[in-house]
């Protein structure tokens, strides 16, 4: 039995519960990391549980034989696809996708939503079709997608775009309703009429609203990607995943895992860097 | 008016109200509200007959919920009489006008535009050079010379009832209408606001109308105050303030106007 994960789980228990004591501020990143390292270590520990003894004929031991894959198997299991190369292709066509899709549902999205919200009979048209469509998962449309489009980039950009469009037209809507009465008459009072009432106040008021709901939908698209990408197209992380998996290769598998995990935070880091502008500032935070 | 050059010479001095030839400003004619609710009719304001002066400073009193912020609405044109009707310069209101800029209390400026580009919003029309003339001028009035670039978010509540304030004179209005500019505010700011207010009235010259339910501050701003009835709300007496500013709280005619003005409100001569 191998006792350093429990030893490691321990020292890392004794540094948060020293480091909370801590009056000062703490270096950003230390609590995440030991929390990682912990799971980490859970992580060895589940699957060093899981795994069993091979024997052969004779009842002699041969090999130990993982249920699923250890950290460590995980790490060297990624060796070669990130060597040749695949991890990297396969993760651009899966941001690729994702992006093009999600800047299709923004482009369209934004715009109805923010007429829609403006308008009471556009909302009271729109919306109730919008209420409708949204709880049918993306994944539902995947059988159609593929129909219409083929097992190609087409029903996946598709999906993606579908996945991210509600949260999108719902959000604009909601912000242009939810703009305080004393914006909109103080602009009129000023005498703004028509886009550039538009534009100096009914955008501006909305754009925090917006970009959450673009941060929100964008998590959901990232989520969406893989699914579709195991059924709709030939390539990207999601493709990885069931690729591997049907070789049997569960280290690969894991490892895709984490990867779309880390793009995943990648991406919403970048998107939360949109709320620091000064135009937007304030829908966010008080100063 | 609404052309005022920023390089004109100083303002001629303020000549007081009871001297001032009568010339009315806003005519308020027979105005009654009723708002249609869900199962029966709220009046809220019945039969309102006011005239106002070019010039001068109205401040309107009254219990909460008796129909100010309606009145006001009303005659900026956000809202419409049921019956009645409100000209000003002898032409029906019928929408808002920038010539006539509201200040709510909630401020109403951008947060998502710096100090200078909410003080800038009506001079959009204009050249680049006069607009940052003019700006300059009316930051810097209020008092907020080094503060262009803030964001609403980065100063107090009384700075930002200053942006709100210098917005609205940065186009000359004729009217300014405010609905309890002050309320948000604590109370040393308020008083410190109500001088500035003061100030800037007498050198710009807006006719101003100012909804308040603070006794001591319509009697400190006012130059007749206008008291409302509970709802409906009704005009119970105009109360002229033939007090010179800076005005002295102090004063047997000051504690005079002050029980008048808390008869009126029926709360007697309770603290
Ligand atoms: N749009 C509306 N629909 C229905 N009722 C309204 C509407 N606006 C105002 N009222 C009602 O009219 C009455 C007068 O409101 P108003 O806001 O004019 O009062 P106020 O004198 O300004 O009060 P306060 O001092 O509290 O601001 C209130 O009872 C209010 O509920
Ligand atoms: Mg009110």
């Amino acid at each position: 039995m191998n006792f350093l994960p429990y030893l490691v789980v321990v020292g890392a228990l004794i540094a948060i519960a020293a480091a909370s004591r801590l009056r000062d501020p703490l270096p950003k990143y230390l609590l995440p990391l030991l929390v990682a390292v912990i799971f980490v270590c859970l992580w060895q520990v589940a699957a060093d549980a899981a795994r069993y003894e091979l024997k052969d004929a004779d009842g002699q031991f041969v090999r130990w034989v993982e249920v699923f894959p250890t950290p460590r198997s995980t790490v060297l299991g990624m060796v070669q696809p990130v060597k040749d190369g695949t991890l990297l292709r396969y993760a651009i066509s899966s941001v690729y996708r994702v992006a093009a899709g999600f800047g299709l549902a923004a482009v369209i999205g934004i715009p109805l939503g923010l007429w829609a919200g403006w308008y009471t009979r556009g909302f009271e048209a729109l919306n109730p079709l919008i209420q409708a469509l949204r709880p049918i998962s993306p994944i539902a449309w995947i059988p159609l997608a593929v129909l219409w489009f083929g097992v190609k980039d087409a029903a996946a950009i598709f999906l993606i775009a579908l996945a991210s469009f509600f949260p999108i037209v719902t959000g604009s809507m909601t912000a242009v309703r939810t703009i305080p009465m004393v914006y909109v008459r103080s602009a009129q009072n000023f005498g703004l009429k028509g886009f550039e009432l538009f534009r100096r106040v009914v955008f501006p008021a909305c754009l925090p609203q917006i970009i959450t709901s673009l941060r929100m939908a964008l998590g959901i698209a990232w989520m969406v990607i893989v699914a579709a990408e195991m059924i709709a197209v030939d390539s990207g992380l999601g493709y990885l995943i069931m690729d591997a998996r049907n070789a049997n290769y569960y280290d690969r598998v894991v490892g895709a895992m984490i990867s779309i995990g880390l793009i995943g935070v990648a991406l919403d880091l970048m998107m939360r860097r949109l709320e620091r502008f000064d135009e937007v500032r304030w829908g966010f935070s008080k100063v | 008016m609404a052309e005022t050059n920023p390089k004109a010479p100083a303002a001629p001095a303020r000549v007081p109200h009871q001297a001032r030839t009568a010339k009315s400003k806003v005519e308020v004619r027979g105005v009654t509200k009723l708002f249609q609710r869900k199962s029966d009719t709220l009046e809220v304001l019945r039969g309102i007959d006011l005239s106002v002066e070019s010039g001068e400073f109205l401040c309107l009193l009254g219990p909460s919920g008796c129909g100010k912020s309606t009145l006001l609405s009303i005659i900026g044109g956000f809202e419409q009489p049921t019956s009645g009707s409100v000209a000003i310069d002898g032409v029906e209101v019928q929408r808002p006008d920038p010539r006539r800029i509201f200040v709510f209390q909630e401020y109403g400026i951008f947060p998502w535009a710096s100090v200078w580009d909410n003080v800038g919003l009506g001079l959009r029309e204009r050249p680049k050079e006069e607009q940052a003339h003019i700006i300059r001028r009316y930051v810097d009035l209020v008092g907020l010379t080094g503060f262009e670039k803030a964001y609403p978010a980065e100063i107090s509540g009384g700075m930002k009832q200053r942006v709100a304030l210098a917005r609205a004179l940065a186009v000359s209005p004729d009217i300014i209408f405010m609905d309890e500019p002050l309320g948000a505010l604590d109370s040393l700011t308020r008083l410190q606001m109500r001088g500035e207010l003061l100030r800037i009235w007498q050198q710009e010259q807006p006719t101003i109308l100012f909804v308040t339910h603070d006794v001591d501050e319509a009697l400190q701003l006012g130059e007749r105050i206008v008291v409302m009835s509970p709802r409906p709300g009704r005009i119970a007496e105009i109360v002229p303030v033939d007090l010179d500013h800076p005005r002295d709280l102090g004063t047997a005619a000051y504690g005079r106007l002050k029980n008048r003005l808390y008869e009126l409100l029926g709360v007697g001569h309770a603290v």
